[in-house]
């Protein structure tokens, strides 16, 4: 399907895209003397990402099935590995996503003072491995930027990151790169099972999707994507990784983590597990939305026995990403474009409650509930974002995570109610840890000295990150009309 | 004009609200109080200039759509019609009123930025409910009424008691949601749409079994927001909140919501007489528990709170007897003498020195102003029942309906209102004895009540006392305007013969007199609180928050504590650091081998040589 | 061929054992360096009989090559012997295990 393109844009868009931030991180590495350069130029170049992203949203009008723009050419020939980068409706969200939240990421990362062009250069890296990710259509070129995409993150925690830096970046990097190793066993094994089949060897996704496989052989297969996916996401229960390396993490980790790390592991079975493997798909649906439902609950538990903000808001994200599994799990096109409706708004406000709590680090020196105490009183401007924020966590109707839950749960109504049922008890839970961690924060009677309010700089983060997450609740459908055609296509494939 | 301007009567408050959020506190405080009234006030008068869109079946407005996914369309649409629009002007018109009492009670509050914008918000998200066209977007208004509450309740968040009722209130409604997001996820399911019209037209088409389930599904969602058993814990609490949001949110407009959602869905809900007799039995069994508690409360506010809940109790009982206009009656007297009692206990607990305590007040008339008495009085009136107040006429409406109920079940609940009548004005008259008879036992010197806080009683308390006109019954000459008003909407049409009616009446008005009564004997003269063990109980409220406690909270915390710490952290993360720690042994085993002498490696190289070769000599062997 | 493969590859084969012996139970580096030698010698040996039993060259080229290999092993090994033991004092193989896991 990829073939018959007929909207060639002649200049290579989404190569610049993925390989600026490349450039610009080879450059921070060329040039750490100056910590100043360096911010600018992050800064400088993840605003001409961003730019050029906006520019294909605005500019590109998608084809009849569904892709904005497409560029392919062979690359390794002796094993027909090509460089095939194409972007549909589901990329462009998660990259329209992936390019702002990387604008947030430098700004974020100003207060930065031990190497700073290394760590300018790490989050450029992981920008462009991000992209890649999500604009890759061959595997070979997926699984290269999906370990791209690794590498600078365990970087960032094991340098920058605070006391159990170390054994944290350790386990977060081992955890998936298991994974991730039985995902290329996966691709090559579905590789030659498709070449002996046709003669033809691919490593496009659109090809292997082609392949005849025995229920036997699928399962196999997709237990191995499954492996790479079920932990990235994370999944319950591979998801203790999460609340260590985010506790660990340095601000922008934590933030690049949550918001578009993760991301990835679901995109990944929307885009690659799903398709490839659709009989085992849709015969272990019920299983994916029981171990959802788990999540919801299980992670939403957690979260509210939780002292540490960032692991409360790590398991707040296991839980947001079992709603987001469970609308997949539904099958329905409401549920699926409410489900990646969920994890763009899910980046948004967890980001943004995350760079909050970095902001109140600076400050207060702590991450500790049972140490906050009354914020509101010496920081009005942060504490109200910080409650903005979180009430559009627990899913208040006109803010961010709403639209997505409510769509997730209406499309789920229409195939297994009992879910959408659980689904939304478990989004009281939400409210439960939400609410405590509002409680100890901002109100009661402030336990510090002074405390300063925000600063230009902080502004400057949280205002764009307020406007989404308002726009995200009041008018949705920017994000969700570019989903319609590849939701529509992807669940075609399946009865 | 354009019937897109109806939106002008929500977003006037919402814009109002934003500015004084944002810029209150850089705005000159006079600024951002007139910004304030001036919203609520603008949006009432707006009510009133659209007045005539609501005849005719109502008028839609539609601003743009929300979500759009498939078949799933919903759109920011508003429905102005004969149910709305006296409520619209109830809403508007009360919080105006007490808009300008608030101007004068937080006069010396330094947040009144916040608090002013939280006002707004909330005014803004109720009439989102009573104006939403579809369920999502009464949704919206739903969980803003109780966002704003929990701040509201919360506001002066230093002492961590008001955000704990803060947060109780936003938890107990909440749970409640959950119901009513079920029951909105499985109407859309059998109806393919939210829109509140549509789904009444369609209701005939749902099989009764479910109707049922969706009626007790709405039920409790109701139940949530308008503190009826057996999610009622959280409205008492809320009294930590200061008292113009008490007079606002926890008596005249967001503890109704419930029972305007269910007077909203009435069509759909009147299907099912299971749901119905259910709903009957919750508001009867609420206005007789939360009366009974009102015995026995010290706390001035705690009395009024609890007899909201009672009194919202009544209204259940109207909507579960079939009678639209009888809850929405009694929802509108209500709201009028209750805001009044609010305010009017508001300026009695400035007069006693900021006390709240009911057994420190006594001889309050004569220590400000004597019309405080009066307004006071009359309010309390209308909420016993007093013959010929607005209270009187309504809850008569009610507990006819309720007589005149073919189920003789119904008849078992005309007792309990009836009971809980007496309850009412004995509690009543106890509070007014407590407050206003006898000597002071306070010592607190009392603050001075300025005149925004006087006068805006009085218009409440007038209409209040004058509400009876708006629905007289036929019997006392009246030309029951509200139910012909209502038109289809009204829901049952009474027709009782005049025998009944008289009797009734007397019985009503008798047991109110005897309550009164009885309140004057015990109550003239007290000077301590005499606490048995009864009294205790009803204090604590039948100890539900004990009972809740016991069997929600803590089984919560300990499932929290069990899949945090022993789920997460001993058996997944056990299971990762063991056989992390396997592999390391397996190393250090291993790495004996190494011993870093090179005879040890070249003989045990021979030796595998050997092996090697043994191994395929016997192949060749065989 | 006057003897027979036979023999020769007997005599490869103890003289193989001989070096190997030597290699593993002696301590000295140097007595070490002389089994490796003598178990090359063996497989010279080898080579040399097997070219001339099957008439071939190659196993005499290989020999060749094995003599210039041996040279240039025992060149190096000896130069580290000298350092070894201007380094330690001492010649004995075990002294020097610090690639000990």
């Amino acid at each position: 399907m990829i073939n018959t393109v007929d909207t060639l844009p002649a200049f290579p868009w989404l190569s610049l895209m993925v390989f600026l931030p490349l450039s610009g991180a080879l450059l921070c590495l060329l040039h750490t003397r100056s910590e100043r350069d360096c911010r600018w130029l992050g800064l400088t170049v993840a605003v001409a990402t961003f730019g050029i992203a906006i520019w294909l949203f605005l500019s590109q009008q998608p084809n009849a099935s569904g892709w904005f723009c497409v560029e392919d050419i062979e690359w390794i020939g002796r094993f027909s590995i090509r460089y095939n980068l194409a972007m549909d409706g589901i990329a462009l969200v998660m990259v329209l996503l992936t390019t702002f939240l990387q604008i947030v990421s430098m700004l974020l990362a100003w207060p930065v003072r031990r190497h700073v062009g290394l760590f300018f250069a790490l989050l450029l890296i992981l920008e462009s491995g991000l992209l890649g990710i999500f604009l890759a259509q061959d595997l070979i070129l997926f699984y290269l930027f999906w370990e791209v995409a690794l590498i600078p993150m365990f970087f960032l925690i094991g340098i920058w990151g605070h006391n159990r830096r170390h054994e944290a970046a350790l386990k977060f990097f081992l955890y998936t790169l298991a994974g991730s190793l039985f995902m290329l066993l996966a691709i090559i094994g579905l590789y030659v099972i498709h070449g002996d089949q046709t003669g033809h060897y691919s490593f496009l996704i659109s090809d292997l999707a082609r392949t005849e496989l025995t229920l036997r052989q699928e399962y196999l297969l997709f237990g191995g994507f499954l492996a790479a996916f079920a932990i990235k996401s994370p999944l319950v229960p591979f998801h203790t990784w999460l609340p260590d390396a985010l506790s660990e993490a340095p601000a922008v980790g934590s933030l690049d983590l949550t918001g578009l790390l993760i991301k990835t592991g679901v995109y990944g079975l929307i885009r690659i597990a799903f398709p490839l493997f659709p009989n085992a798909t849709s015969e272990c649906l019920p299983i994916f939305g029981t171990f959802a439902l788990v999540a919801l609950f299980h992670a939403g538990w957690c979260a509210y026995h939780q002292d540490d903000i960032k692991r409360l808001l790590a398991y707040s994200s296991i839980s947001h990403l079992g709603l987001v599994v469970l609308g997949l799990a539904a099958w329905t096109f409401t549920a699926w474009q409410g489900s990646l409706l969920l994890m763009v708004s899910h980046g948004i406000t967890t980001g943004a409650l995350l760079a909050m709590v970095a902001m109140i680090r600076q400050r207060i020196a702590t991450r500790n509930l049972q140490k906050l105490s009354g914020l509101w009183a010496q920081a009005p401007c942060l504490s109200a974002l910080f409650l903005l924020f979180a009430l559009a966590s627990l899913g208040l109707p006109g803010l961010a995570n709403f639209s997505g839950e409510i769509l997730v749960l209406i499309g789920t109504f229409q195939t297994r109610p009992i879910w959408a049922i659980m689904g939304i008890a478990g989004v009281v839970f939400a409210a439960a840890y939400m609410l405590r961690l509002i409680q100890r924060v901002l109100w009661g009677e402030p336990t510090q000295a002074e405390v300063a309010d925000l600063s230009p700089r902080e502004w400057l983060i949280l205002i764009p990150l307020a406007i989404l997450t308002v726009w995200l609740g009041i008018y949705p459908a920017t994000f969700l009309k570019p989903l319609e055609t590849p939701v529509l296509l992807a669940l075609g494939g399946l009865p | 004009m354009n019937e897109t301007l109806l939106f002008l009567i929500p977003l006037l408050p919402l814009v109002c609200a934003l500015l004084n959020m944002v810029f209150g506190m850089r705005l000159p405080r006079l600024f951002t109080e007139t910004l304030a009234v001036t919203g609520v006030a603008g949006s009432c008068a707006l009510t009133l200039l659209f007045w005539d869109y609501a005849t005719e079946g109502g008028t839609k407005a539609v601003l743009f759509n929300w979500l759009d996914s498939g078949t799933f369309q919903i759109a920011f649409a508003l429905n102005f019609d004969r149910l709305a629009a006296p409520m619209t002007l109830m809403v508007t018109g009360v919080a105006t009123f007490i808009h300008l009492y608030a101007v004068g009670y937080m006069h010396k509050d330094a947040d009144y930025g916040r608090f002013f914008g939280l006002l707004n918000l909330f005014v803004f998200a109720m009439l989102t409910i009573i104006l939403a066209d579809n369920l999502l977007v009464l949704f919206l208004g739903w969980e803003g009424v109780g966002l704003c509450s929990y701040a509201l309740i919360g506001f002066w968040y230093q002492k961590d008691q008001n955000t704990r009722a803060g947060t109780k209130a936003f938890l107990v409604t909440r749970s409640g949601d959950v119901f009513l997001g079920i029951a909105l996820l499985w109407l859309f399911a059998l109806t393919g749409t939210l829109t509140i019209s549509e789904i009444n037209a369609l209701a005939q088409t749902i099989s009764p079994g479910v109707v049922i389930a969706l009626t007790l599904l709405l039920l409790v969602g109701a139940c949530g927001k308008s503190a009826q058993l057996p999610l009622m814990t959280w409205l008492a609490d809320a009294m930590a909140g200061p008292t113009p949001v008490s007079a606002l949110i926890h008596a005249a407009t967001m503890v109704t919501a419930g029972v305007y959602l269910l007077c909203r869905l009435f069509p759909l809900i009147s299907l099912s007489a299971v749901g119905m007799t259910a709903i009957t039995a919750v508001g009867a069994l609420t206005a007789l528990y939360a009366a009974t508690c009102a015995l026995a409360q010290q706390e001035i506010k705690r009395v009024l709170a609890y007899s909201t809940m009672s009194q919202i109790g009544y209204m259940f009982m109207a909507i579960g007897a079939g009678t639209v206009t009888g809850a929405m009656f009694h929802l509108l007297t209500h709201a009028f003498f209750k805001a009044a009692l609010f305010m009017a206990a508001g300026a009695v607990i400035h007069l006693a020195g900021d006390e709240n305590d009911l057994f420190k007040m006594g001889g309050i008339g004569r220590r400000g102003p004597q019309e405080l008495f009066w307004v006071f009085l009359a309010s309390a009136a209308c909420l016993a029942g007093i013959p010929l107040t607005g209270g009187f006429f309504s809850k008569d409406g009610i507990l006819l309906a309720v007589f005149s109920h073919p189920d003789p079940l119904y008849e078992f609940f005309w007792l309990i209102g009836m009971l809980t009548a007496l309850l009412t004005s004995f509690y009543t008259f106890r509070l007014v004895y407590l407050i206003f008879a006898g000597r002071s036992r306070g010592r607190n010197q009392p603050h001075a009540v300025s005149r925004l806080m006087r006068w805006p009683i009085w218009p409440l308390t007038i209409l209040g006392l004058a509400a009876g006109l708006i629905n007289l019954p036929a019997f006392f000459g009246g030309q029951e305007w509200l139910h012909h008003w209502y038109g289809k909407l009204a829901g049952q049409t009474l027709t009782p013969d005049h025998h009944t009616e008289w009797l009734l009446m007397i019985i009503t008005s008798s047991l109110v007199l005897i309550g009164w009564a009885v309140a004057h004997f015990y109550y003239r003269n007290v000077e301590k609180p005499r606490l048995n063990w009864l009294a205790i109980f009803l204090l604590q409220g039948w100890r539900t928050d004990r009972l809740i406690e016991q069997l929600l909270i803590r089984p919560f915390e300990a499932m929290a504590r069990f899949c945090a710490l022993g789920c997460d952290r001993v058996l997944l993360d056990g299971t990762l650091d063991g056989s992390a720690g396997l592999a390391k042994s397996w190393g250090v085993l291993a790495r004996r081998l190494v011993t870093g002498r090179l005879s040890t490696y070249l003989s045990a190289f021979a030796w595998g040589f050997l092996i090697f070769i043994g191994w395929f000599l016997l192949r060749l062997l065989k | 061929m006057i003897v027979p493969i036979g023999h020769v590859l007997a005599c490869s084969a103890a003289l193989f054992a001989i070096g190997l012996t030597c290699a593993v139970i002696r301590r000295q580096i140097i007595m070490i360096l002389i089994g490796v030698e003598i178990m090359l010698n063996a497989a010279a040996l080898a080579f040399v009989g097997g070219s001339a039993f099957w008439q071939q060259v190659d196993g005499q080229v290989f020999v060749v090559f094995l003599m210039a290999i041996t040279a240039a092993e025992v060149a190096v090994a000896l130069a580290m012997v000298v350092y070894l033991h201007q380094r330690k004092r001492t010649m004995i193989a075990d002294e020097f295990n610090r690639m000990s896991g």
